[in-house]
């Protein structure tokens, strides 16, 4: 950020804010000035429909501690991370290591269908899964069976076993496009003579990947991991449309146990003192990832 | 450089595999768009033996998307014109105006871009009658700007800062005042991130969720995303049906993802980077 | 923090006002003393009125009830809005504070959406109009008490009449005659035969109960079907309107519980069952796909069309065949909107949806009615309606009529569908899913 702009003279300092007021009047009301109402309802016990409300300090966050449906979402969020994140970025290291280097014909093609699931709806990808994983007539039990491995088929979203993992391995398919597509970006700047040098040393391609790609990449890792983690953490549309929760709580989301607590049972001030949590946790990744941005573009310079 | 075909033949091999992990699913819901259930249930990825647009006229009519499709249209519209107008004004005024109290201004508009709607969607959700828009486009609307205007900001901003200061100079020195500044000189130089710009929030809005799910009670006002979660609950058996009523939800995105495919994986990308 | 509010509020508006859109505030309607004659409307009217009777029979009946309202109320429009279930819950208490918000809604019984709603001072109390039409001839104490809470929300089942239910339901058991006619099956009469009968049935290798707990609400009512059968009335109407202060972990509970459970380890439900949703679930029942399926008798008049299967119902016998309680009521209930502007139209047409003609249209199509039919009726009983008419009067002329447990606390329901799950899963024991639920109990008997 460098405050290039200049004063011209004759002209009042404040001019900029007549450019900068409508868009920020807008933004201050609907969303700084909730986000603060947020937090402050979260120190309330409201009534029903918000009637009335009583203040009751941190009660609501010390009951979130001692709140096992609330621990147990959120841990499944934590778990999120791995099928939002960690997976995503290793398929798409290993696809961007495939595409990266040399242009081979196709190259935007495969570039636009991995990304695809991207642009798409969650609640659609929910309903196209949903419809995948039914039990009997679900494509997944049915290549299954075709294949000669019935004893694998299972009643993916209604098993405790497989739940979490089925809903878990969609929001994988979602995201390794992307991570993938961040990492080719990343490999443009990789200088070649890296390689060719390396090859001259006698590496193979496994070890140039390791030794050159990986660490080439590390910046765009680190962004995919940050923005992969948040949307791991603000996985509600897809468990909508999926389990709603469920099979037990095995499913159930922080965003999904918001929207339960304070919208369908009445239960306001808890929810918004569930929402502050996921906002403090979401707020300070991205503070993170900001500083890894900003070290990049240092490094760059 | 190029590669050998034996290094090129298992690359594709691959490719393929996970480009059909990635497209199975789709085709088979657009498959299924066409076809009765019965057909769904034994050849869930073949071609329909008969091609129907039943599904898609049923949904359109008995399951009302053509009302979610008006719905999403309107608000997406005023979503997009007003937060890329609005963004471009605010991101003009961060990038080359002065502007005091930056210093504070610029980490608040910060803050819209990295939270969450679940941040903002419980005290709407209370004051929506006080605010006189329950029931309304606006409710909707005016959130949804807020957000996008965050990002645009952001967006828009640091293309003002790198708009080449020779230009501007000159226009100065032509007479331009700011306001002709930038929509005669600095506007239509900004063509490509504001297209990007706009596929983003064009997207964004259109699959919104939760504030749609929350903030509208009426069936008439209902959008796409929403209107769909509620068809899966009536008409959860009825395969076909679910698969046309995805397609269109679907459908608009796509098409304008294969069409501005460049600007959207930038925008996508840099939304990302620029954290 | 009231400053910030009051900035927020007075510039919104201002900004409002700008893009011209802001609803007058709602004015507080005065309630007028209701007269003898029901008022005709002055001048033309619309009437808005929201139901999730959204199933194609079930629609059809609404549609044809308010066409007659309209004949004979010139002037009055009805304007009909049909949600499922999960759409209405979620969206009406928020309508109901609108100034143009439905006039007429339905609103599910139970403390998160009645109870809330009462206490937010959203809807009118009927006791008026109560009296005015005489509906103590319609409905009993028992049903009234289903619709009634005191004025602050908090006491269920006493206070205020706040809703009327066109129809009745009632849990018991649809059969496939066919596939019983052909193995020789027939209605058991004791619970233990009931039990012999899943076990032959699935020797036979068909599915004994068509079920799916994808969406979790069907399970509360497979396991308290069974939990009927064990306890008391008392008890259930204890549990559910919170008085008396019992307890869920009881040893009938952790029973039902255990049945229940063994049922599912015995193989008694569809395969798949933990991955398949309710209305999947009956689809395939109804396909012929199964002997038996437990739910409410709503479910009558989709298996009246559409099928050539031939289906029966009956209730769950008690054990060694004594009478027993079952679960059942009447439907969601019609409300009015506290602030409609037009309540004695609308309590009109409450009237009129309780009225003997609506009782014959529901039974027409196979639906339970909450009220007697006409005199001289001539509903066809000879079919499976009349199967689930008699299990119906039968718990009535018995005083058996048992409730939906899941009312009993605002999270009940939650807690219900997430602990049924896992103890079909053998992630918790009978025992541990009794705690479990007790704690939500506990803690909301606490809180009263």
């Amino acid at each position: 950020m460098k405050p290039q702009a200049h004063h011209r003279p004759g002209e009042s300092r404040w001019k900029g804010y007549l450019y900068l007021l409508p868009g920020f009047l807008i933004y201050l009301l609907f969303t700084l000035i909730p986000i603060i109402e947020t937090v402050r309802t979260s120190f309330f016990d409201w009534g029903a429909l918000g009637k009335s409300n009583i203040w009751v300090g941190l009660g609501n966050y010390i009951d979130l501690l001692n709140d096992s449906t609330f621990l147990k979402a959120f841990s499944n969020n934590l778990v999120f991370i791995i099928f939002y994140s960690i997976i995503p970025i290793m398929l798409g290291l290993f696809l961007a290591s495939l595409l990266g280097r040399y242009p081979i014909p196709g190259f935007t093609f495969f570039r636009t269908v991995l990304f695809l699931p991207q642009v798409i709806s969650m609640v659609v990808v929910g309903v196209i899964w949903r419809w995948m994983f039914h039990p009997t007539t679900g494509p997944v039990n049915l290549l299954l069976g075709a294949i000669g491995l019935e004893e694998f088929q299972q009643a993916w979203l209604g098993s405790f076993a497989w739940a979490l993992l089925s809903v878990g391995s969609v929001g994988s398919w979602v995201q390794y496009g992307f991570c993938m597509v961040l990492f080719l970006a990343g490999m443009q700047r990789i200088s070649e003579e890296y390689y060719e040098a390396s090859s001259l040393d006698g590496a193979n391609e496994l070890q140039q990947f390791i030794h050159i790609t990986v660490p080439g990449l590390k910046s765009e890792i680190g962004v995919a991991l940050i923005t992969t983690m948040i949307a791991a953490l603000r996985v509600f549309d897809l468990v909508y449309a999926t389990t709603r929760g469920g099979p037990g709580e095995s499913t159930l989301v922080t965003g999904f146990l918001i929207y339960r607590t304070a919208i369908l049972n009445n239960d306001i001030g808890y929810g918004a003192a569930m929402a502050t949590v996921l906002t403090i946790v979401i707020l300070s990744l991205s503070l993170l990832i900001r500083k890894l941005m900003t070290e990049r573009s240092d490094e760059a310079a | 450089m190029t590669l050998h075909w034996r290094k090129i033949i298992p690359r594709y091999l691959v490719l393929t595999v996970f480009m059909l992990v990635v497209l199975l699913p789709i085709w088979g819901a657009l498959m299924s768009a066409f076809k009765s259930n019965a057909e769904i249930a034994t050849s869930p990825f073949s071609l329909p033996q008969i091609w129907t647009l039943e599904n898609f006229r049923q949904a359109w009519t008995v399951g009302k998307f053509s009302v979610f499709f008006k719905n999403s249209v309107i608000v997406t519209t005023i979503v997009v014109v007003a937060s890329v107008f609005l963004s471009t004004l605010s991101g003009y005024a961060f990038g080359q105006l002065p502007l005091p109290g930056r210093a504070i201004l610029f980490p608040l508009m910060l803050v819209g871009y990295m939270v969450p709607f679940e941040a903002v969607v419980i005290p709407l959700y209370n004051w929506m009658g006080l605010l006189g828009l329950r029931n309304t486009y606006w409710a909707l609307i005016l959130p949804q700007i807020g957000l996008s205007v965050s990002f645009g900001t952001l967006w828009m901003s640091s293309f003002f800062e790198n708009a080449p200061r020779e230009l501007v100079d000159a226009a100065t020195i032509d007479g331009c005042n700011r306001w002709q500044t930038l929509w005669q000189i600095l506007w239509p130089l900004a063509k490509p991130a504001t297209t990007t710009l706009i596929v983003l929030i064009f997207m964004w809005t259109w699959n919104e969720f939760l504030l749609a799910l929350v903030m509208v009670q009426s069936e008439a006002m209902r959008t796409l995303s929403v209107g769909l979660a509620f068809f899966q609950g009536r008409y959860t058996s009825n395969l076909s049906l679910m698969a046309a009523g995805a397609i269109i939800v679907a459908l608009p995105t796509v098409l304008i993802y294969i069409i501005f495919q460049r600007f959207f994986i930038r925008g996508m990308l840099g939304g990302a980077i620029k954290g | 923090m009231k400053r910030i509010r009051n900035f927020f509020l007075i510039t919104t508006i201002f900004l409002l006002t700008l893009t011209s859109c802001i609803p007058d505030t709602p004015t507080e309607v005065s309630q007028e003393p209701v007269g003898e004659v029901p008022a005709e409307p002055a001048e033309d009217l619309t009437l808005l009125v929201w139901d999730q009777f959204y199933r194609p029979e079930e629609s059809a009946v609404i549609d044809q009830l308010n066409r007659e309202f309209e004949n004979d109320h010139p002037g009055v429009t009805i304007e009909r809005e049909t949600k499922i279930l999960e759409d209405l819950k979620l969206t009406v208490k928020l309508a109901l504070a609108e100034a143009d918000g439905p006039d007429v809604a339905q609103v599910n019984q139970g403390r998160s959406d009645m109870g809330a709603m009462v206490e937010a001072d959203l809807l009118l109390p009927l006791n008026e109009y109560q009296t005015q039409y005489n509906w103590a001839n319609v409905f009993g104490t028992s049903v009234a008490s289903r619709n009634s809470f005191t004025p602050d929300g908090k006491t269920f089942g006493q206070g205020n009449l706040y809703g009327v239910s066109p129809t009745a339901e009632v849990v018991g058991v649809f059969y496939n005659k066919g596939i019983f006619a052909e193995n020789g099956w027939s209605v058991p009469t004791t619970f233990e035969d009931f039990e012999q009968l899943l076990a032959d049935i699935k020797a036979a290798g068909i599915t004994p109960i068509a079920f799916g707990s994808l969406d979790g609400w069907n399970a509360i009512h497979e396991f308290s079907a069974i939990q009927h059968l064990l306890v008391s009335l008392d008890y259930i109407n204890n549990l559910t309107y919170g008085v008396n202060n019992v307890s869920f972990d009881t040893p009938e509970n952790i029973e039902a519980a255990r049945i229940f459970y063994d049922w599912a380890q015995a193989g008694y439900f569809t395969d798949g069952y933990s991955g398949i949703g309710y209305d999947d679930s009956n689809n395939q029942f109804k396909a012929g796909e199964g002997a038996m399926t437990i739910t409410g008798s709503w479910f009558a008049p989709e298996l009246l069309t559409g099928t050539d299967q031939d289906f029966g119902f009956f209730l769950l016998p008690g054990f060694s065949g004594q009478a027993t309680v079952a679960i059942g009521g009447v439907g969601i209930p019609y409300s009015i909107r506290k602030t409609t502007e037009h309540p004695d139209i609308a309590a009109e047409y409450l009237n009129w949806m309780i009225s003997p003609r609506a009782a014959e249209l529901w039974a027409g199509i196979g639906m339970l009615p909450a009220m007697s039919l006409p005199e001289g009726s001539d509903v066809d009983t000879d079919n499976l309606f009349g199967e689930t008419l008699f299990a119906w009067d039968t718990i009535n002329t018995n005083n058996a009529v048992g409730h939906y447990i899941d009312w009993a606390t605002p999270t009940f329901y939650d807690t219900l569908v997430a602990e049924l799950q896992k103890l079909l899963g053998s992630v918790s024991t009978p025992a541990e899913f009794t705690v479990a639920v007790e704690a939500d109990y506990a803690q909301f008997l606490q809180g009263q």
